[in-house]
């Protein structure tokens, strides 16, 4: 297996490898909107202070992590408890702080450098209409799994990644004692939920707690009352040896982290999903607001 | 060396590399963990041929009339127009005509189906098309000359011989169709597009072929299907694979 995995992997990221300049930094991000907003708005911050800048977004979260080590990307932003979870193995539950202290150890050792946090912490949740929770009683993750065990028949909407990942979707029916068969699951790409969720396709979608159409679309997000998700807090994660090349980039970096927060994140998001705002605009104003280019 | 020889070397050899295929992957455990997806892969299988069962039968069942349509002397001004509309389908990227249809179709199969319908459209019109307008004109011909009407001439001497070339419409049409599937699952219609691009987010090869594998095999099945059919089908004396 180990094997298969390496030479695969080889093969698939032989075709983009390009070495790293002094000043050339390649700004990597996941496949959704915020990760879209963050990765563009370090692009067009960094290209003001100087940098080259190459934006690379709209990866899976795996394999932006595999070519951050393997030295194609140089940073992006990444959330505590899915480097915790997902590349350390770490399944014990940990305090925010411990979260970030963990991680940022046993990156470390990685030659990964975890800068600042924000404030901004996107966990996953489960979340349904408003108005159907209230009919069916169910405000956590406990009632739900109940609603499920008492054979309600609901269904949910699932992204591909959540579905196989280790703080995902089967441990989390373990925790919480429920079973759901597979025809109940829909599984799609992550920004669809919301619109399945909103046309009452599914009883049930997978959200991302700064997401702008949570408010918008009048959705509940169920409680995790039994502490089954880690702390999901936003940090920029850097390659050690471009901080080396580049020893004022942390400072700059960290100036950025220290600006977001729970309410910023889901404000920017809000002005993509559901005012349709251009990415680039709303990453543009909000370095303007805030004095940054 | 003699040619006989060289063959049962390279025979051998072929046998020898396949055994030794065999030993690498049973000892470093890929089998396991694609044993480990086949239940997975046999529920997605099934969502994926009735996807493409579906979509390519409904597909067939609009395109030939219609490129029989289309082939008519009295539509020969608008013909080739209406083909452009077709291939709409065809250059808008699938994924595209898939939200499409998703924002008013809504989620899951029936979307999905008509994403996949209308890519699959043109190849087949297009065939049908380009089959009865290349029929010999001297048939054509000696067909009125003995006083066919015009429908007896479609049928007994048009599509017939334009059989062969409609079938290898099909052909490319459905094979295409089978590799467009996977894209479905972005729309939450299932498929084993679940397995390709879960595989692709966690960066996990095994589950990416467990899904990139049985996709390239139906992908051949269907061909080799309408091949066979086709084969069968096309009458004796127009027909190149039998001649």
């Amino acid at each position: 297996m180990k094997t298969l995995t390496t030479a695969l992997t080889s093969i698939a990221l032989a075709s983009g490898i390009s070495l790293a300049n002094a000043n050339e930094i390649s700004v990597g991000g996941k496949n959704f909107t915020e990760q879209q907003i963050l990765s563009t708005m370090t692009t067009q911050y960094l290209d003001n202070l100087g940098y080259d800048v190459d934006n690379r977004s709209g990866m899976g979260s795996a394999v932006l992590r595999q070519a951050q080590e393997n030295g194609q990307i140089d940073l992006y932003w990444e959330y505590t408890g899915t480097s915790l979870i997902n590349y350390n193995d770490i399944t014990e539950s940990l305090s925010p702080e411990d979260t970030y202290q963990r991680v940022k150890e046993l990156d470390a050792e990685k030659g990964l450098t975890w800068l600042e946090p924000s404030d901004a912490n996107n966990t996953y949740a489960l979340a349904m209409r408003e108005e159907a929770a209230k009919e069916r009683g169910i405000e956590t993750l406990s009632d739900l799994a109940e609603a499920v065990n008492n054979e309600e028949g609901l269904t949910f909407a699932l992204n591909a990644e959540f579905y196989a990942r280790e703080d995902g979707w089967r441990p989390l029916m373990e925790a919480y004692d429920f079973r759901v068969g597979r025809g109940e699951v829909s599984r799609m790409d992550s920004g669809l939920v919301y619109q399945a969720l909103r046309d009452e396709e599914v009883d049930v979608g997978l959200v991302f707690a700064t997401d702008g159409r949570i408010p918008a679309f009048d959705f509940y997000v169920l409680e995790d009352d039994q502490g089954f998700f880690p702390a999901y807090a936003l940090a920029p994660v850097v390659r050690t040896e471009t901080l080396e090349a580049n020893p004022e980039l942390a400072e700059q970096m960290n100036r950025l982290s220290a600006l977001l927060n729970d309410e910023t994140m889901a404000a920017l998001n809000a002005r993509v999903d559901v005012e349709r705002e251009t990415i680039e605009d709303v990453a543009e104003s909000f370095l303007e607001e805030n004095d940054l280019i | 060396m003699p040619i006989r020889s060289m063959k049962g070397a390279l025979k051998a050899l072929v046998l020898v590399a396949i055994f030794f295929a065999g030993v690498w992957s049973q000892s470093s455990g890929v089998i396991d963990d694609f044993i480990w997806y086949l239940p997975d892969v046999q529920y997605l299988v099934v969502q994926h041929i009735w996807l493409t069962v579906m979509s390519g039968s409904l597909a067939i069942l609009v395109a030939i009339p219609l490129g029989i349509v289309l082939s008519r002397p009295s539509m020969a001004r608008v013909a080739e127009s209406l083909m452009q509309v077709l291939n709409v389908g065809t250059t808008i990227p699938t994924l595209a005509v898939l939200a499409l249809s998703m924002s008013f179709l809504g989620i899951g199969t029936v979307p999905a189906v008509f994403g996949l319908f209308v890519a699959t459209l043109l190849p087949i019109t297009r065939n049908t098309y380009a089959g009865l307008k290349g029929v010999n004109p001297a048939l054509m011909e000696a067909a009125a000359g003995i006083g066919m009407s015009p429908m007896q001439r479609l049928f007994k001497v048009e599509l017939p011989n334009a059989l062969y070339v409609i079938f290898a419409g099909m052909r490319t049409a459905l094979t295409i169709n089978v590799g467009t599937v996977p894209l479905a699952f972005l729309i939450g219609a299932g498929g084993l597009g679940e397995l390709i691009f879960t595989g692709i987010d966690l960066y996990d090869p095994v589950m990416m072929l467990s899904g990139a594998i049985p996709t390239a095999l139906l992908a051949i099945v269907v061909d080799a299907l309408i091949a066979t059919t086709a084969f069968l089908v096309v009458p004796r004396g127009v027909n190149p694979g039998r001649a």
